[in-house]
């Protein structure tokens, strides 16, 4: 990550860190939203080159498995009028609660990778900002709750129970799960705090 | 006998029923059959993990027995595996028993069965099996979770080149699955039709991550699902390979081994192989921490002799090697110290050094390599704790460098380190004598000498030169001999002698002393022989000289040469029974002329120049072309010169010339040949042999013709550079023809012209007297004698010749005749013009004598007539109308008659009438035209021309051309002038 990236990931964290003076709205939906598209810009390297240390058939060229998914994380596909028709209560729950649940499987990932791939310093890192990433964009989005008068979340462990007798390849296949997730739901993110920004204008 | 065989009969029987009995008593008293038996499975080690009891033993008995165990897979007909299994079975034990299955469990039902039999000596035969006990089926499959592909075995760690057997198990038989290994798909044998195994045989090792097995399920195209396995392939550990153990200080052992490969693996499946130190007298062990060396603390001073076993271990295998050492063989000393060089000199050096002492009377071999000039020395010596060694046979004023190095000379087991120092020999006096040669160089009344020498070899010289000292010593005359020291790097000096002989006597001299002398013999005679030079040739290798031998006694030859271009003099020395040598150095080069000077020495030491030799090393083509001039051009022939091309300073030996000629005719000229040149173009060539021919008539040419020579010297390497050919071309022929003409005329010419200078009075007189001034006539003093006042002599100037008077008259007969062109006629004919010959009242200056002259030009009738009249030739008018006006009427009618064209108005008598007018006067050749035309007559009345027309040229005929010319003489631009 080059200096200039790292201080502007810095600003953005920024309010999660000084949650003293009361931000508006509009202006917290708009540092979310810097963030979130400054993540997205990254979120295809992080799944790629997680999928380079994979061997076959993850490193496979246009490698694809939709079908793999993990009960534990929610799903970013939804259908549109559903998503359309969320308010913003609902909206930023489930975000939230996605990126909560994603910030857990970085770090669940990271751990299956300094195991398999301990000479991999690139990939290691590239999980270990995604975490810090995700977990940025979940104080964001606090600050919007808090900004828009809403309820928080109450933080849960929404990994559960996990099995911890994965074998290699179901934890590659998870591995792969949470890094693509972690794209769509950036992804997801996006859009939902642009619908925000729209909403809510400085 | 019949009795006896019933009896008999009855015997066996009895015996054969007693002894049904009693094994059935056997069986009942000791039904033996396994009970109780369970089978548990163990996914990692993907195996059976069987239990039993055995019921109805004696208490406190233990008894030998033997367990066939069957293992069928998917039905229990399908056995698998048949085994026996012998064990000393104690009274309500619970057996245990395992079995690695090869295909991973849960994609099979297993079913066992036991069954056992006595082995023990204390129950005699007969033995018999026990019933099978009831299968026992084991499933895995029932525990999997949802889903609809499963892949086996998970996580296998296994070693390269053995054979693994995996599996899929598809929930949905609809679904077509392919499995894939790195990529590549496997192919396997169903065993039902949700199962599918697959034998992989000497899987390689691929990486330490891992290697990927996955299947796919897909229908159609479409995929349902991905699941896989990754298969842990480690590398085969290798037993560790030159072990060795050895001591320093007797306090501790340093094993080393070569660990060979890594086999670790990722995900933690298997760490790096493990190395453990046993030893197998004391029977202690040490885990190693490093890979490749560890240290044992030697503890016990009495224990000589070790017994080391090294295991090297995985989860998958275990290797050992092993060796047995007495401790006092394995002494690897520590390197030798205080190395120090004492009493050195040029050629000798005494070297000492110290070893660790070890112990009490312990020896030591030690190595003594001496380094220098390029060589090197080994010398062995045994010490105890000092060592000495005394270094001869060294060069003077030479770096060396020594080291040692020791080892345990009891028990040789390694060298140790090496110690070493450098040292420098002192210097001592040179050796040899340094090579010198002499140029001489000879003038009126003394020699001038160039004394060279080469350097001394390091060899020879033995320590610095510092100076060369020269001592000349008159021969002829008894005189004190001269010394010159001329300082080192010098390899030269200049001595100027008078004509008598000398002896020059040379030395190099160090900082210990003069090396022997080198003698030269200058002899009063000068070296001016006349010695022919040879041409030679010389090769990559040098040049080969070869001469005759010097009559008489010589100590040697000497061959000297000049290297270019550094223009150094070189010599060679050559033996007395020598009389060819190969020059070879690679200072030659190419293209340059190298001349050999052969010397004999006598035994006077007197050089004597034998022979001259002169060549190349290699001769290389000609660098420059010559500058040819063209002269003697002829429209025939021309000649060729180039005199000033010097064939001595070429990069070869010139043998001669090439004549390039180009013309447009197709053949050559006679002795010409055709060639081709490196453009392709066709062209004539003449060859010429001699180099010192330069010159070539070029004849037989074509005149006023175009020529392109070109001409090129060759060696034996080639012709010169390519250059443009000189554009000659030949005069036309004739041309000379009219100069070999003109210039005698011209020079005639000229000779008349300065002899008519030369004569121009005579001729003057001769051709064109002066004509005489009548003024300065002696006639003229004669009148003047006379004094008669009127007669003058008259200037040409002061005579008008004639003038003309126009006198404007009315005529006013004339309107009637000219009728309906009235008005024009009016105005132009009221000042009709008359002409008179009298001379102006301008130019008249007063009256005075008049010289006049005749017009001979007028016809001789007209003048004879008297009359002035004009008589204008009318186009028109017949021949017959022309007649004499003898009146100035008739002037004026002929005037009008031209003017107004009017017809038959002619006095009849003018017939005769052949003058013709020097008046101009304006009118207009078509009649037609007159009226728009109209003319001026008084003002158009000027002198134009006058002509006397014969008679027949007058008569013009009736055409319009005659009006032409009448136009054309009265042209109406002239008039307005």
């Amino acid at each position: 990550l080059p200096p200039p990236a790292h201080l502007c990931l810095l600003t953005l964290l920024l309010p999660l860190l000084s949650s003293a003076a009361p931000i508006s709205p509009a202006e917290s939906i708009s540092q979310a939203y810097s963030l979130a598209l400054y993540m997205q810009k990254n979120t295809s390297m992080l799944l790629q080159t997680y999928l380079q240390y994979q061997g076959s058939p993850f490193s496979d060229p246009g490698f694809s498995a939709p079908e793999l998914q993990l009960s534990s994380l929610p799903p970013a596909t939804a259908f549109f009028k559903t998503w359309r028709t969320l308010d913003d209560g609902e909206r930023l729950s489930l975000a939230q609660g996605a990126f909560l649940a994603l910030t857990q499987h970085l770090q669940l990932v990271r751990d299956d990778q300094s195991d398999l791939n301990p000479g991999s310093p690139i990939l290691l890192a590239q999980l270990g900002t995604a975490r810090l990433r995700a977990q940025g964009l979940l104080g964001n989005m606090a600050t919007i709750m808090t900004a828009l008068g809403l309820p928080m979340l109450p933080e849960e462990d929404t990994l559960g129970l996990v099995a911890f007798g994965a074998s290699a390849f179901e934890r590659k296949c998870r591995g792969y799960v949470v890094t693509r997730e972690y794209g769509h739901w950036t992804d997801r993110a996006v859009r939902d705090l642009a619908l925000l920004k729209a909403k809510y204008p400085a | 006998m019949a009795l006896f065989v019933v009896f008999q009969t009855t015997f066996f029987l009895t015996l054969l029923s007693l002894r049904t009995y009693q094994s059935e008593v056997l069986a009942e008293r000791l039904p033996l059959t396994p009970v109780s038996l369970k089978v548990s499975t163990n996914s990692i080690h993907q195996s059976l993990h069987l239990q039993w009891t055995v019921h109805n033993l004696p208490y406190h008995q233990e008894l030998k027995m033997v367990f066939q165990i069957q293992i069928s897979r998917i039905e229990t007909s399908n056995v698998v595996w048949v085994g026996n299994y012998s064990t000393t079975v104690k009274w309500n034990q619970v057996l245990h028993w395992s079995w690695e299955s090869e295909l991973p469990l849960e994609c099979a039902t297993h079913f066992v069965r036991i069954k056992s039999v006595m082995d023990d000596a204390s129950f005699p035969e007969p033995n018999f099996w026990s019933n099978w006990s009831s299968w026992e089926e084991v499933s895995v499959q029932d525990s999997l979770e949802k889903g609809i592909l499963f892949v086996f075995p998970k996580d296998k760690l296994v070693e390269e080149g053995s054979n693994v057997t995996i599996c899929y198990v598809s929930r949905n038989i609809q679904n077509n699955v392919s499995c894939y290994l790195e990529g590549k798909q496997i192919h396997g044998e169903q065993l039902d039709p949700h199962v599918t195994a697959f034998n992989l045989n000497s899987v390689p090792f691929i990486r330490n991550r891992g290697t990927n097995i996955y299947c796919e399920a897909s229908q159609g195209n479409v995929s349902k699902g991905i699941e896989g396995i990754v298969l842990f392939v480690s590398k085969v550990l290798e037993e560790p390979k030159d072990f060795s153990c050895e001591t320093q200080d007797f306090k501790t052992l340093h094993c080393t081994w070569d660990p060979g490969t890594d086999t670790a693996l990722g995900w933690s499946k298997q760490p790096s192989q493990s190395y453990t130190l046993f030893e197998s007298f004391s029977g202690e062990k040490k885990l190693c921490t490093h890979k490749n060396w560890c240290n044992w603390q030697i503890t016990q001073d009495s224990q000589e002799t070790y017994n080391f076993t090294l295991i090297a271990e995985n989860y998958l295998r275990k290797r050992s090697v092993n060796i047995l050492f007495n401790l006092t063989h394995r002494v690897y000393l520590m390197n030798p110290f205080n190395v120090d060089f004492e009493n050195v000199n040029a050629t000798n050096a005494i070297m000492t050094w110290k070893v660790h002492s070890m112990r009490n009377d312990f020896t030591c071999l030690c190595q003594i390599e001496l380094h220098g000039e390029g060589k090197m020395m080994q010398y062995d010596v045994s010490i105890k704790v000092n060592g000495e060694y005394f270094l001869s046979e060294l060069e003077p004023a030479t770096e060396y460098m020594a080291r040692v190095r020791c080892a345990d000379a009891s028990h040789f087991w390694k060298w140790s380190e090496w110690s070493g120092q450098n040292f420098t020999t002192l210097e001592a006096a040179p050796s040899e004598a340094p090579d010198v040669w002499r140029s001489v160089n000879s003038e009126p009344g003394n020699h001038t000498v160039t004394l060279f020498w080469k350097p001394l070899s390091k060899l020879h010289a033995n320590g610095k030169i510092l100076f060369y000292n020269v001592v000349v010593e008159n021969l002829d005359k008894p005189s004190r001999s001269e010394l010159r020291s001329i300082p080192a790097p010098a390899n030269s000096t200049k001595l100027i002698l008078d004509r008598c002989s000398y002896q020059i006597c040379v030395t190099a001299n160090n900082s210990v002393g003069a090396s022997p002398a080198s003698i030269i013999v200058i002899s009063a005679d000068p070296e001016n022989k006349e010695v022919e030079e040879e041409r030679i040739a010389g090769t990559d290798g040098g040049f080969s000289l070869s001469w005759k031998p010097q009559p008489g006694d010589v100590i040697g030859y000497v061959v000297d040469w000049c290297d270019h271009p550094q223009d150094v003099l070189q010599w060679k020395n050559v033996g007395p029974n020598t009389t060819s040598t190969v020059i070879s150095t690679d200072a030659f080069r190419p293209g340059v002329r190298y001349d050999f000077r052969i010397y004999g020495l006598s035994t006077k030491r007197i050089a004597c120049l034998l022979e001259k030799k002169t060549g190349y090393s290699q001769e290389l083509a000609p660098s420059d072309n010559p500058h040819v001039l063209v002269d003697m051009l002829t429209s025939h022939s021309f000649t060729l010169s180039w005199k000033d091309y010097s064939t001595e300073s070429q990069p070869g030996f010139i043998q001669g010339y090439h004549v390039y000629l180009k013309s447009k005719a197709r053949q050559c000229h006679p002795r010409f040949q055709k060639a081709v040149l490196s453009d392709g173009s066709e062209c004539c060539k003449y060859k010429i042999d001699n180099p010192e021919e330069k010159a070539l008539i070029v004849d037989n040419l074509k005149p006023e013709s175009s020529y392109e020579i070109f001409v090129t010297p060759f060696t034996s390497a080639g012709e010169g550079p390519n250059a443009t050919f000189t554009k000659v071309t030949t005069p036309d022929e004739h041309s000379s023809m009219l100069i070999h003409i003109l210039l005698p005329m011209v020079f005639c010419v000229l000779l008349i012209m300065i002899v008519c200078y030369l004569k121009s009075q005579w001729i003057k007189e001769t051709c064109y007297p002066d004509i005489p001034d009548p003024y300065k006539s002696s006639i003229l003093s004669l009148i003047k004698f006379k004094e008669n006042p009127h007669l003058t002599i008259m200037n040409v100037s002061d005579c008008i010749p004639d003038a003309i008077e126009v006198v404007s008259k009315p005529e006013g007969t004339k309107i009637q005749i000219l009728g309906t062109r009235k008005s024009l006629t009016e105005t132009e004919l009221t000042k009709p013009n008359y002409l008179y010959l009298l001379p102006t009242e301008k130019n008249h200056s007063g009256p005075g004598p008049c010289i006049c002259f005749e017009n001979f030009t007028y016809n001789q009738a007209a003048s004879d007539s008297g009359f002035c009249g004009h008589v204008p030739v009318s186009p028109k008018a017949p021949p017959s109308m022309l007649g004499l006006m003898t009146s100035p009427e008739n002037v004026l009618k002929a005037l009008e008659k031209n003017y107004m064209n009017s017809l038959g108005e002619v006095p009849a008598g003018e017939t005769s009438l052949n003058y013709v007018s020097q008046l101009a006067s304006p009118m207009s050749g078509d009649k037609d035209s007159l009226p728009t035309n109209p003319v001026e007559p008084p003002y158009c009345s000027e002198y134009k021309m006058q002509m006397a027309v014969p008679l027949r040229l007058a008569l013009p005929r009736p055409t319009e051309n005659s009006s032409l010319s009448s136009i054309t003489l009265l042209d109406p631009g002239e008039h307005y002038r």
